[in-house]
């Protein structure tokens, strides 16, 4: 297992060496001279040069690339080009924003979506299954951007359910107040994809020898839904759930932007707007090294939960 | 201010709603509570949103894009300008309701005037004007002087700050930038070096020597560029002052949430003053606002809250939700808040004021004057360029993309800035006929496929370049339509920003769309656009005339007067004969103010004006 451990590390370096040329390729081909936009309204190419140096891009390509390898190496990747604030004091100030909506969000949508698959799986070719299935899709049909200005305008202008937008300074003030109506958009939005795709595992397990046995055993309908069908399905389960966390890192801009979260999505968008690379190589480099080792938590749990599993 | 429900209960309130929803939809359940006096007209009833916990006068206010940073040289957005405009002082500022924008006093005892032709200013600092309390200053009062006057504008020659608005002084000032090639060459500048253009007679005395005339420098003292810093607090953060801002105005940063929320309050050692300002007489609202501040000392709101909201429909909801006092509508609102141009009714309702104003800029459409086929002064490419102007459809613009929120701009000096003339009739009117005569004219034919060519034969495109956004994507509508009305093809290219900067610099764009909003309000702010020293900085357009630059240079040593204007006019005559611009439009802008908000007026230069207005407590419950 340690073996396995060590040699899944160990690759990490080379793919994180890729995702390092492809950024530096992408920003210096087409990510536009930063220095244009930081020079103001009105500059002469005396100030854009020295902008230029200051900020390190005049350097060849090769001082530039070492110096990026040396900051992932370090993870210090310097100061915002556009605000001077450190790179590691945006992630430390607007990563737990982004957390306080997407770590409810992931437990609520794996527990209420699996409860909810069961259901219709047990119940499959019933209306009940029908009529879900058809609301999931229509649910999932909808545009994000649709869900967010309705239940906007509806829940928290209208009924003033939950505010307009806002952020406090108390973690139980954010948790309960400003983070319920974007968890709760959120959730609607992933419930839809997520309950059809379980649906789909746990109805594969069903049809099952094993799951036959079980209950001409006389095993009761919950044992062997709970039990045996979940356990078995939990593999690919576990494997959508890792696939979502890195997404915990920036996915929900769209819902941080509308209710004015400082969280880490709405900084990425900012940093491209304003080609502010260290903020935009930093983001790149740990949603890579979170997707790896959100990959590899994967396979150590299928581990866990399916003894019969090697791990090579 | 409205409570909210805690998560349960807005889950509670969800799954009721659905419930509703399945027998006949839910109704408006707000809890917002407003009741009809005996007069039918309707009376808050909320507890008041602009009194703090602590008893505090309160504004709360939007930002629609983040700031980046708060030291006056390196703010290089609007809205980091308007907190270092609300943090820290300049020398000059602007007469709150004066229209057009008029200079006055800030930290000087009187205005400072400009003596031997326009080269010398002696600016005579208040007494008893204190930077906010900060550790730096031991314990005690640290008072502006001149030297501080001095520090705060060589600070716009530190290369390492990458500063943004040297050009405000650059080669202005008597020695300045030889002590910045010295620096240079020496590798280090030296900040206690003495620069002959600045002359400091006693501690609150300074002389300011120009190296020409420049009857306009009062602009400069009154931009929130040249605010005056304290050497030590910038010495104590070398490589971020912009986050430490520590100012002698009204106000001190209290909190600060990056791109999410910024807490003002009064600074301790404020100085104070009196309101004392003289109704325009251009805006009848004028009156009420003396009548509700005159007298009144300086600063009368407390706290000001400024919380950066990007989008549209969440700007507008936080407004109408009351946790907005005043912000401008957004545009995408503006057919339900203004219809027919007017405050919607529930708005009126509501004791909600608008405020209509002219931005003192203008958009313009620029042609490449190097570019072989539409750049020039051989007469047929006087007559492409006539043409395009001439088939523009600005009416279109206005009513369709800019919903009815914005006026045409003819003139090279806008409304609002000192040198415009208001009786202007331009020479170039939308006219596709006349448009097309002249191409004919020309001899730009038509070929087979219906799209006019060169004189000389080759194909003729209009390429405008643009960025991928949707607004972007209308004009290309628009401007698609337009110019085909003409026979030209018509080829819209996307490129980002920063590119298109690069190579507007370097004269390689052929037509590009710009703004220019002022940085002061004086007409040499727009005139110095298309003068041929300034390509590759501002005139990006790189349009060269001999004779416009020899107008130019006789106007920028004038005052404003008689004489400016006449050759203001000329310079006009000679735009429009050369046609290197399609002039644009120039945008209204319509803040909507909150009942409970008094004496507040948008200025069109001033950035921050929440030391000149109040908010009534009593009328906010």
């Amino acid at each position: 297992m340690l073996a396995y451990i060590v040699r899944r590390l160990w690759q990490i370096i080379p793919t994180l060496l890729g995702v390092i040329l492809l950024i530096f390729f992408l920003f210096n081909v087409v990510g536009g001279d930063p220095a244009y936009l930081l020079a103001g309204k009105i500059s002469n190419p005396e100030q854009i040069a020295n902008i230029r140096k200051q900020l390190g891009i005049d350097e060849p390509y090769y001082v530039q690339l070492w110096i990026f390898v040396k900051q992932v190496l370090t993870f210090d990747f310097g100061s915002s080009w556009s605000t001077n604030e450190a790179v590691s004091s945006i992630f430390a100030t607007r990563l737990p924003a982004s957390l306080m909506i997407g770590i409810p969000l992931l437990i609520l949508e794996t527990v209420i979506a699996v409860v909810i698959a069961l259901g219709v799986a047990y119940l499959r070719g019933s209306f009940t299954d029908r009529a879900a299935m058809v609301t999931c899709t229509v649910a999932q049909s909808v545009s994000i951007l649709v869900y967010i200005i309705i239940f906007q305008y509806v829940l928290a202008y209208k009924f003033g359910w939950f505010p307009v937008q806002g952020w406090g300074n108390s973690f139980f003030e954010n948790l309960f107040k400003f983070a319920a109506l974007p968890v709760l958009i959120a959730l609607v939005v992933s419930l839809a994809p997520n309950i059809r795709l379980y649906r789909t595992f746990l109805l594969d397990e069903t049809n099952q020898d094993y799951v036959r046995t079980a209950r001409a055993k006389g095993l009761s309908e919950n044992r062997v839904m709970f039990v045996h069908v979940l356990r078995n399905a939990s593999i690919p389960i576990i494997t959508n759930l890792m696939i979502q966390l890195p997404g915990l890192l920036v996915g929900l801009f769209l819902i941080e932007r509308f209710f004015s979260v400082p969280g880490i999505g709405r900084e990425v968008i900012l940093a491209v707007e304003r080609s502010d690379f260290p903020v935009i190589k930093a983001i790149t480099v740990y949603v890579a090294l979170a997707t790896m080792l959100a990959n590899l938590a994967a396979d150590l749990l299928y581990k866990a939960v399916d003894p019969r599993v090697e791990l090579k | 201010m409205k409570t909210w429900p805690t998560w349960q209960s807005g889950a509670v309130a969800v799954a009721a709603c659905a419930m509703t929803l399945l027998v006949g939809g839910c109704g408006d359940q707000s809890p917002k509570s407003a009741k009809q006096d005996a007069s039918g007209a309707v009376v808050s009833t909320a507890t008041s949103p602009v009194q703090s916990a602590d008893g505090k006068k309160v504004v709360r206010t939007v930002f629609v894009v983040g700031e980046s940073g708060f030291d006056p040289p390196t703010a290089h957005d609007l809205y980091s300008s308007i907190v270092v405009d609300g943090i820290f002082d300049t020398l000059l500022t602007y007469d709150y309701l004066a229209e057009p924008a008029k200079l006055a006093t800030k930290i000087v005892t009187e205005m400072p005037v400009a003596e031997e032709n326009g080269t010398l200013y002696t600016v005579k600092l208040k007494k008893g004007v204190y930077f906010s309390p900060h550790e730096v200053f031991g314990g005690k009062k640290r008072e502006l002087v001149a030297q501080d006057v001095v520090y705060s504008w060589m600070r716009h020659y530190d290369d390492s700050l990458k500063p943004v608005w040297r050009f405000l002084i650059d080669g202005k000032i008597v020695g300045m930038n030889a002590w910045y090639d010295a620096g240079k060459k020496a590798g280090k500048l030296d900040w206690d070096a003495k620069i002959p253009g600045f002359e400091i007679v006693d501690s609150h005395t300074l002389k300011i020597k120009l190296t020409k005339p420049d009857f306009n420098f009062g602009y400069v003292m009154a931009h929130p560029a040249m605010a005056i810093v304290a050497r030590e607090v910038i010495e104590k953060y070398p490589n971020d002052a912009q986050s430490h801002p520590v100012g002698s105005s009204a106000y001190y940063l209290k909190e600060w949430t990056r791109g999410q929320r910024m807490v003002l309050e009064k600074n301790p050692n404020w100085r104070g003053g009196t309101w004392d300002f003289k109704p325009s007489g251009k805006d009848p609202h004028d009156e009420i606002i003396v009548k509700q501040m005159q007298g009144k000392p300086l600063a009368q709101i407390d706290r000001v809250e400024i919380y950066v909201i990007e989008e549209e429909q969440t700007r507008w909801l936080s407004f109408k939700d009351k946790q907005i006092d005043v912000m401008n509508i957004p545009g995408g609102v503006t057919p339900q808040a203004l219809p027919g141009g007017k405050l919607a009714p529930d708005l009126v309702a509501e004791g909600i004021r608008l405020q209509k104003m002219v931005d003192p800029e203008y958009t313009y459409m620029y042609f490449q004057w190097n570019d072989p086929t539409w750049g020039g002064t051989e007469p047929h490419k006087i007559a492409l360029r006539r043409a395009v102007a001439m088939a523009i459809n600005r009416n279109e613009e206005i009513e369709v993309i800019r919903k009815g929120q914005a006026i045409r701009a003819d003139f090279l000096v806008p409304q609002g800035v000192v040198g415009h003339k208001s009786d202007f009739v331009s020479s170039i009117q939308y006219n596709p006929p006349l448009a097309n005569a002249l191409l004919d004219k020309f001899g730009y034919k038509k070929g087979a496929d219906g799209y006019r060519m060169t004189p000389d034969g080759k194909p003729l495109t209009f390429k405008y370049t643009s960025q991928s956004t949707a607004l972007e994507r209308e004009f290309d509508e628009l401007y698609r339509k337009n110019v085909e009305a003409i026979g030209i093809r018509y080829e819209a290219e996307k490129e980002k920003f920063a590119d298109s900067l690069k190579r507007e610099k370097r004269c390689q764009i052929q037509t590009r769309g710009a703004a220019w909003i002022a940085d002061y309000p004086d007409g040499d702010n727009f005139t110095q656009l298309l003068y041929s020293k300034n390509i590759g900085e501002s005139n990006n357009g790189c349009y060269k005339s001999a004779a416009y630059d020899k107008l130019y240079e006789q106007s920028a040593l004038l005052p404003d007067g008689p004489e400016r204007d006449k050759l203001y006019m000329e310079m006009q005559k000679q735009f429009e004969a050369d046609t290197p611009w399609v002039m644009g439009i120039t945008r209204l802008r319509n803040q909507v103010i909150r009942p409970w908000v008094i004496g507040y007026k948008k200025h069109p230069v001033l950035l921050a004006e929440w030391m000149y207005y109040d908010v009534n407590m009593s009328k906010g419950k």
